[in-house]
């Protein structure tokens, strides 16, 4: 159940693509939130991925001290930058949501289609913003699109701080002023979609969940200690879903030469029984170094698409 | 003054900046890089005038370190985990050679497995090579502790340099509100560096660094540098006096939480004591009188200063994020060691380890300590070492533990493990 709360904090979690420009966005929610005067934290987790795989970051916002940190299980506001993460299980992007959080994602369909499709707890909110990045500034960079929709769902959050917010953050990583002036438009526009929010709180379902101590005993070494004996186990860990770019081969103009299968860094090419070569888009990370190399330039890279 | 967003790397390259450092040696590792970056990106641009140079591993980085120290200059440098204990063997070397400086560790748990979350057997390796240690729970702390650092380090009574910890991630990587002093009031506070001991000068030549043979003479010169540990418990409050004065901010060398007539007292060190503060605060609202401390000068120990927060507590449970394989926990024996021979000491005092690797210490695990601090007050039967983990942690590493094969029979004794 939903209980009102007097813990005067908002934790929002956005979920992206690396190079979506998800670290930007929690940064400029809490840059705006720390210039509205509250006690902010901002943070965006590493893995070992890098651009296109799955990231996440966080901000808290609060009117006291913030007692937490680290990964946020239960947002608040959980902010889903790519709509093709919501089929992803490893990005698990619904993880601790409840009825008190407000779900965003991004995306043409009406919430009342994501809400049935997913069956998301608590309210949601869809707006393409991705749409308005690309009319406004001509880039499907989302952080400041999206750190606009977070921040008027907050309700505590000004136009001005916002603003100011965009202009800061994206400045400290150098884009040119005429760039900035873009992405400060495209916030606007974001924010203005947004209608008008009144803060609420719940309390967290968080604590309600109870974990028990247990104690580790001696383990045989074959358990205790880190080693794996399944084989093969790099194929469970798909890196399909990083691809921005899908490279895709012209058979009919294809010459056999296999450059592209000697090229690719991870294996992805292989040849089949007619000596042609064949991607595995389960694992192909979009590097594209086959679309580079290729002699005959019968490699084309289109937009990776994953409808749902 | 002016407040802004900063990472803890930021902050920690402010500290090394409003110090006016001359001499910052390097080498990167995740999750300290950040640090050595902003520094080289402002002596490339002329903000800050401190000469950088590239090492070509953590042991030549603190060699260089510490033999520029020992010429008079104010030297700064950072490192993480492996990094640390790649150049241990000179970290004693510049202990011994009573020259100060300020090194950064960013703590992250050490390999092997390998990791990148923070836990502090790799700043606790350093515990006995001379090093002040002083770790830090927030950003503002380590940008305020830097300029703290060179003050003791630099202090006559004293010349030794400083470590200063803060967590990989949990300070590393999250930017919090943090004031950047004015270099004006930082002048105040911090005057150049002056030595009178270990310098260069053309027309003063002197040998530094010598090799001493026959145990009377080394004897001589370890106890000094244990006699100079010592003085920073003095030190130590002189310079936060002074600090308190120009910045407004107060550190002591043990934090103190909602210790007024708290009963039961739950002792950690570092960014996840914040954890254990929102259990205090929650304990409290139940109506249970519980407090906390954070050990923030750990070397050299604040002993007297413990006992005097403990004395007349009820039960006192260390969480240790660290760990001593066939002793438990590092901290929590310097801890029962101060308080041995007080006659009002603490009836009980268990040990814990949590957070290894950066795992969550969840409340369920602060409950879990509560829990087991009342049944030894009852019993008066106080347990060994316990680790905090839980059954959602256990179904984890079962999980994965059958993806690495460890389950179908001839090589993995699972079934003991399921049960
Ligand atoms: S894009 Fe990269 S990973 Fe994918 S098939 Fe080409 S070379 Fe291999
Ligand atoms: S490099 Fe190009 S031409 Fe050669 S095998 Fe690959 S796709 Fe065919």
């Amino acid at each position: 159940m939903k209980q009102s709360t007097n813990e005067m904090i908002k934790r929002i979690r956005f979920h992206g693509r690396g190079g979506q420009g998800m670290k930007t966005a929690s940064r400029i929610v809490g840059t705006a939130s720390f210039l509205e005067g509250f006690f902010v934290q901002d943070s965006p987790l590493y893995g070992a991925e890098r651009r296109g795989a799955p990231m996440v970051a966080f901000t808290r916002l609060s009117k006291e001290p913030i007692l937490e940190r680290g990964i946020i299980v239960s947002p608040d506001i959980n902010m889903i930058a790519d709509e093709t993460l919501l089929n992803d299980q490893t990005a698990n992007v619904f993880q601790g949501t409840w009825e008190g959080t407000v779900t965003i994602v991004n995306t043409h369909y009406p919430a009342s289609h994501v809400r049935n499709v997913y069956g998301i707890v608590g309210e949601i909110v869809t707006l393409d913003i991705t749409e308005i990045a690309l009319n406004v500034i001509g880039e499907s960079v989302l952080s400041s699109t999206a750190a606009a929709v977070v921040c008027k769902l907050t309700g505590m959050i000004t136009e001005s701080s916002l603003e100011e917010a965009v202009t800061r953050e994206l400045s400290s990583i150098n884009l040119k002023k005429e760039l900035v002036e873009k992405n400060v438009q495209a916030a606007l526009t974001c924010f203005d979609r947004i209608p008008e929010t009144h803060p609420h709180y719940f309390e967290s379902i968080k604590e309600d969940k109870k974990d028990e101590i247990v104690r580790l005993e001696y383990a045989d070494p074959c358990l205790g200690s880190p080693s794996v004996y399944a084989k093969g186990t790099t194929k469970l860990k798909k890196t399909g879903n990083w691809r921005l770019f899908k490279p895709v081969i012209d058979h009919e103009k294809c010459s056999r030469c296999y450059t592209c299968f000697v090229y690719c860094p991870h294996s992805c090419i292989s040849i089949d029984e007619e000596g042609y070569p064949q991607i595995d888009y389960d694992n192909c990370k979009g590097c594209l170094i086959c679309f580079c190399e290729c002699p005959k330039k019968v490699i084309s890279k289109d937009r990776e698409v994953r409808t749902w | 003054m002016v407040k802004e967003m900063l990472t803890g790397n930021s902050a920690a390259a402010w500290g090394a900046r409003l110090s006016e450092v001359d001499y910052v040696p390097a080498f990167p590792i995740t999750p300290q890089t950040e640090i050595i970056e902003t520094l080289s990106q402002w002596i490339n641009d002329g903000v800050m005038n401190a000469k950088f140079t590239n090492m070509d591993s953590e042991h030549s980085m603190i060699t260089a370190a510490g033999t520029a120290a020992a010429t008079g200059a104010r030297v700064f440098s950072a490192t993480s985990s492996q990094g640390l204990l790649y150049g241990y063997e000179m970290l004693y070397n510049v202990t011994g050679w009573r020259v100060p400086l300020v090194l950064i560790n960013v703590s992250r748990g050490l390999s092997a497995p390998i990791t990148l979350e923070p836990d502090h057997n790799d700043i606790l390796s350093a515990r006995d090579t001379g090093f002040v240690q002083i770790h830090a729970a927030t950003c503002q702390e380590i940008l305020d502790t830097i300029l703290m650092a060179y003050r003791i380090a630099e202090d006559k009574r004293v010349l030794l340099p400083v470590l200063i910890n803060m967590d990989g991630f949990y300070l590393s990587f999250t930017r919090e509100p943090v004031e950047i002093p004015d270099k004006e009031e930082v002048s105040k506070f911090l005057p150049e560096y002056n030595p009178k001991h270990a310098f260069f000068k053309a027309s003063n030549p002197m040998s530094q660094g010598v090799a001493v043979l026959g145990g009377s003479v080394y004897s001589y010169f370890k106890y000094q540098v244990h006699l100079a540990s010592l003085n920073v418990l003095t030190v130590h409050d002189e310079v936060a006096g002074d600090f308190k004065r120009i910045f407004g901010r107060s550190y002591s060398a043990i934090e103190s939480f909602k210790m007024d007539d708290a009963d039961y007292v739950i002792i950690m060190t570092n960014s996840f004591t914040i954890k254990g503060k929102a259990a205090v605060t929650k304990f409290r609202k139940n109506g249970l009188k519980a407090g906390l401390l954070r050990l923030r000068l750990i070397r050299p120990f604040p002993s007297k200063e413990l006992r005097t927060l403990l004395n007349g507590k009820k039960a006192v449970a260390v969480i240790d994020q660290n760990i001593s394989p066939g002793s438990g926990g590092i901290l929590f024996n310097d801890i029962t060691t101060a308080l041995y021979h007080e006659p009002d000491r603490p009836e009980v005092i268990l040990s814990f380890i949590g957070g290894l690797g950066g795992k969550d210490i969840s409340h369920a695990e602060f409950n879990h300590i509560i829990e087991e601090m009342g049944k030894s007050m009852k019993t008066g039967v106080v347990p060994e070492t316990q680790l905090l983990y839980t059954k959602g942690d256990l179904e984890q590493i079962n999980n994965l533990l059958n993806i690495a094969g460890k389950t179908s029979g001839g090589l993995g004794g699972i079934e003991e493990l399921k049960d």
